[in-house]
């Protein structure tokens, strides 16, 4: 398990990396944590040209997360979301799930831009930034642009990014107060067989900004539109719950694996998606 | 129970002690010496290319690129391997059993995904792989079978054409009394097939060797993560066509074995055929990916069972017919081949039968693991036991403890000719469930409680075999090896002693525990003892560290070798204090003095040196101290005990938690009880992962394995295991030096069966039956939708 012949770029700067970027031509990886990377390269079933190593950038690491959202630098590992105050005031279901990735040694080392990009079907983070509504920032020789985290997941370790584009930022709307999250593994802190994030606010009686995610389900992590629009503006009663179960399971369609076969999934789908948004209703999940 | 045995020497330090582990201070330090530290002064580098088919011809080989690579030192191919060496050949064969070639490289037929082809020397590992990617193989990819039922269907591939009329290697029947006529008599009879999963025993440490071959002294030294480095040797002279005395093979720390490193592999014969050619150190080492394909795997069988009972509920007949899978060629220890001795279990069965069918297919060989047969043999009889229970409207308790064999009934001898030496089974079930609290559990109702789970409890019995029966049993089924031990005990200047065994250290403590033994015999303190593992150029030529065998076979070797050892030692001590009769004296701690009395001591130290300088020793003694000991023990002993586990099913998503799990265990008299509940612990974790999460899966179609890899193959992590609370009973066995009980392997037996049993107890529907493990919330959450379609339950 010895990585096949690879050029090693250390940028300190983001100009220089997005330069690095696009002289190989879309043969080059980007390295932040390396916790998928590296053990892709040892099994060789990545062989890049070049390795991009951009962890001795400055200044891609600050979080700056407020009342009203903000933005959290690509560079920023999970052991500091974890251990952010602002994140657990104010991004709650980013904290909580921090808690389900990997164990110890991959929470000091992953970053949450790494995460993205990297796009695991069953990733805690593509799905919890796909609850919260965040988008990234990404920059190349070209410039920068802002891509929608529900844009960038476009299937299993496949995004919407073009080779020569890092992400820089991940931005952050005003989060909804409440959220809830399932999860179900084989073993401790395994990659998920299903996992289910929900976030709302109460307003009177009723829930509003309802976002309904799942990943486990499809070829990525899912933004259950329809049935966060069926539970928009409504108390989450049980026959509203029910329906939106129906209408999450309606655009869920998983595969087998060795952790479970798509028919579990299904049903662990209904099981979980219907106790998160009991939770909600009872007023949501605590970090 | 018997508490007999916390006796103290002199020191202090002999048995029953909870001395700590002397390996772990190096280990701690990250001073272990393992074979990926070692560094030798050029040494090359092995990579292997690996059928990726389940089975293959291989039609052509094309490595002119990869010769062309700068760093590439040699490339070798099947063929040349065949004329180089010989098959490699099996320590532990399967009775009757036909030889099936096993060269280094596949000549012709590659048999398994994983299969060694073609080997790689270069300068670096890096290179080498590199080196892999420009071989040229083409492989005609040839008909696979899966799994063992299958394999013997009609119309499946023959594998092994030349060698067998089927895909059966051979049957082993062992059977007393009637069973047939008298289940077909019996009031109830419960009956099923059961599936037990294909795992693996991944140690930490995958497997690894260095070969360097000195022309001139024309000594290959092989340094070798093995559990067995003399029977390392021995093979390898036979693969090699050397010498024995050519051969060295160095065994320095080991980073887990677990029946898996037992004898060689492909890689051991192709790097040392390297060294060799090229005279120069070959090291490899190997990788997870490698280690999933190429390392023996282990269980695997289905069992089509049967248990009967009267009314009244006594046991009247046990049968298991079962197909073990072989994998696709014989490894070291071939298929496990303890099912049938355990089958019967601790119960008083008269009429029972085994019928063990050696079934070959197209997977990685299966090699010895933890257990050996006997979690397979454990699961399948203890759940039909509690189907018995439940077509009976009896207590699963109840009915074992009318059934268990008593004291007085042992010893017992089976069906199999086994003898079950002694213990209180019984009392071991007692103490688990009155732990437990089972008559409370049983009481509770049988709803779901406020967090909306159901919770049950579930027992097993156990028994393990531990050590062998004497050498004569190993001849009878073609063993390579015997049943004893041997150690030398050699003094030094400074006071301590020297004691050499071909056992090496994979974690099992015998550094520990032969100080500890040594000190018990001798009233030598352990701390003066060092033990040297695992040099075949300096220890006895002994058996090895495996089969729960090592503590109880060793212990007699140290008795005879001590008792040696101090005899001469208290002699000249006598002389040396100028008293007549040695006898009146005796060893304590560091020094050596009147046994009963106060008076004059001599330092041991001063008696080693005068021994070792040979200067003023009494006239009819020789120079020097030192003193080896052979022992083979006459009879095995069976550990025992019993299990129970609590759980809590959650009946929407048959996820459960296993919340308490009670283990009562006998080992007989314990050597150091700290590491006594290490190896259960260890052996416990090894279980839970078999029972609940563990399983190596192919595809059907294509044959591959679908989970070779530390991401989707899911052993426990600490997090996943349960709290357990462990129990002892301490009978000592009549039939071993110190009444020891071997204990390395008993922890991954009870496990499945209990798990089961309480699953199935909260699920409390007689139609709901697990017979598969490992029994996953996907399992349970299948069999509670097959019961609801079947109208059972709402």
């Amino acid at each position: 398990m010895k990585a096949a012949p690879f050029a090693y770029v250390r940028p300190s700067s983001v100009a220089e990396a997005v330069t690095a970027l696009a002289e190989h031509e879309g043969m080059a990886r980007v390295l932040a944590g390396g916790q998928s990377l590296v053990p892709m390269l040892n099994m060789r079933l990545m062989r890049p040209t070049a390795v991009v190593d951009v962890n001795r950038i400055p200044g891609l690491d600050t979080v700056a997360i407020g009342p009203e959202g903000g933005s959290i630098g690509s560079l920023t590992r999970y052991s500091t979301l974890e251990a952010s105050a602002d994140i657990a005031a104010h991004l709650a279901l980013l904290t909580t799930v921090t808690r389900h990735i990997g164990d110890r040694q991959v929470r000091n080392r992953g970053t949450i831009g790494g995460s993205l990009a990297q796009a695991d079907p069953v990733g805690e983070m593509p799905l919890a930034c796909l609850a919260l509504g965040a988008s990234v920032l990404v920059q190349s020789v070209s410039g920068t642009r802002e891509v929608p985290v529900h844009e960038l997941l476009l299937g299993p370790y496949w995004t919407s990014l073009e080779p020569d584009e890092l992400i820089v930022e991940v931005r952050f709307p005003t989060a909804p107060s409440l959220f809830a999250f399932s999860e179900v593994t084989r073993r401790h802190n395994d990659f998920a067989v299903l996992a289910v994030a929900v976030t709302a606010t109460r307003t009177g009686e009723g829930f509003t900004g309802v976002r309904l995610a799942a990943s486990g389900v499809e070829a990525t992590a899912i933004l259950a539109e329809d049935a966060s629009a069926v539970l928009e503006g409504t108390s989450l009663s049980d026959a509203e719950i029910a329906a939106a179960v129906e209408a999450t399971v309606d655009v869920a369609d998983p595969s087998d694996d060795v952790r479970a076969s798509a028919e579990y999934r299904v049903h662990l789908l209904r099981v979980h998606v219907r106790r998160a948004l009991e939770r909600l209703r009872d007023g949501g999940d605590r970090v | 129970m018997v508490d007999l045995l916390h006796r103290h020497t002199a020191a202090g330090t002999g048995l029953g002690v909870s001395l700590p582990r002397v390996e772990d201070d190096r280990l701690l330090r990250g001073e272990g010496r393992f074979v990926d530290d070692l560094h030798p002064f050029q040494a090359l580098h092995m990579a292997v290319l690996r059928c990726p088919f389940p089975r293959a011809q291989v039609v052509s080989i094309d490595i002119s690129a990869a010769l062309e690579l700068t760093g590439v030192e040699q490339i070798l191919v099947g063929s040349q391997v065949a004329e180089r060496s010989e098959p490699i050949s099996v320590l532990r064969p399967v009775p009757g059993a036909p030889d099936l070639p096993f060269f280094a490289l596949a000549t012709d037929v590659a048999h398994f995904e994983g299969q060694p082809v073609v080997s790689v020397v270069a300068q670096s590992r890096a290179i080498a792989e590199d080196a892999l990617d420009l071989i040229d193989v083409e492989f005609d990819p040839l008909p696979h079978v899966s799994d063992v039922v299958s394999a013997m269907e009609p119309d499946a591939p023959l594998l092994h054409p030349n060698e067998l009329a089927t895909n059966r290697l051979v049957t082993n029947n062992q059977e007393r009394g009637n069973p047939d006529g008298e289940l077909a008599a019996s009031a109830v009879v419960a009956s099923d097939r059961f599936f037990v999963n294909r795992v693996t025993a991944l140690p930490m440490e995958g497997r690894a060797v260095v070969a360097e071959w000195r022309q001139g002294a024309r000594e290959l030294i092989v340094q070798h993560s093995t559990q067995t480095p003399h029977l390392v040797r021995k093979q390898l002279a036979e693969a090699l066509r050397l010498d024995e005395g050519s051969i060295r093979v160095l065994t320095d720390d080991v980073g887990g074995g677990f029946g898996m490193k037992l004898g060689i592999y492909p890689e051991d014969v192709l790097a040392c055929l390297h060294a060799l050619e090229l005279g120069r150190p070959v090291k490899w080492v190997e990788d997870r990916t490698e280690h999933f394909r190429a390392s023996t795997h282990a269980r695997e069988s289905v069992h089509d069972a049967s248990i009967g009972a009267t009314a009244d509920g006594r046991f009247t007949a046990m049968t298991n017919a079962y197909a073990t899978d072989l994998g696709a060629l014989n490894s070291p220890f071939g298929s496990a081949q303890l099912t049938s001795i355990t089958f019967g279990g601790p119960y008083n069965v008269e009429h029972i039968r085994t019928e063990r069918l050696v079934t070959v297919t197209s997977k990685t060989p299966i090699g010895a693991y933890r257990g050996y047969g006997q979690p397979e043999s454990n699961f399948v009889r203890e759940v039909l036991i509690d189907r018995i229970a439940r077509q009976l409207g009896r207590d699963p308790l109840d009915l074992r403890l009318q059934n268990l064999l008593r004291p007085e009934d042992l010893p017992w001898t089976n069906h199999t000719g086994a003898i079950l030496d002694s213990g209180d089974y019984a009392a071991t079930l007692r103490m688990a469930t009155e732990r437990v609290g089972y008559d409370a559990l049983r009481a509770a109702g049988r709803g779901p409680r406020a967090d909306g789970r159901l919770t049950g409890v579930g027992l097993s019995c156990f028994i393990e075999r531990t050590g062998y029966p004497s050498a004569r049993f190993l001849a009878n089924r073609g063993s390579q090896f015997g049943a004893h031990e041997g150690v030398t005990l050699r003094a030094n200047r400074s006071g301590g002693i020297d004691l050499i065994t071909g056992v090496s250290s994979f974690g099992q403590s015998s550094e520990t525990t032969f100080a500890q033994l040594l000190s018990e015999v001798t009233g030598i303190d352990a701390g003066l003892v060092r033990v040297h593992t695992g040099d075949t150029g300096a220890s006895p030529v002994n058996t090895g560290g495996f089969a729960s065998r090592t503590t109880i076979a060793a212990a007699g070797a140290i008795e005879l070798a001590g008792l040696e050892f101090v005899g001469k030692a208290l002699r000249i001590a006598a002389w040396l204090l100028e008293i007549d009769d040695p006898t009146s004296l005796a060893v304590r701690g560091t020094d050596i003095g009147p046994r009963d009395s106060d008076g004059p001591t001599v330092p041991l130290a001063d008696v080693f040196s005068t021994a070792i300088l040979g200067q003023g020793i009494p006239p009819s003694e020789a120079p020097g101290l030192e003193a080896t000991a052979y022992y083979e023990p006459q009879a095995a002993a069976y550990a025992f005990g019993s299990a129970a586990a609590v759980v809590a099913v959650d009946p929407e998503t048959g996820d459960f938690t296993i919340e308490r799990f009670v283990m009562v265990h006998d080992c007989g008299v314990p050597v150091n009880p700290m590491l006594v509940e290490g190896q259960v612990l260890g052996a416990l974790a090894q279980g839970f992962g078999a029972a609940l999460m563990e399983e190596l899966r192919y595809d059907p179609d294509t044959g591959q394995l679908l989970n070779g890899s530390l991401l989707d193959y899911f052993a426990p992590t600490a997090a996943d295991l349960p709290h357990v609370e462990l129990l002892h009973t301490e009978v000592p066995s009549p039939v071993t030096p110190l009444g020891v009980r071997g204990v390395g392997e008993i922890g991954t037996i009870p496990p499945g069966a209990a798990i089961v049993n309480a699953v199935c107890d909260a699920l409390s529907d007689p139609q709901i039956e697990l017979s598969r493990l490992p029994v996953t919330p996907e399992a349970v959450w299948r069999a509670l939708a097959d019961a609801a379609a079947k109208g059972g339950r709402a």
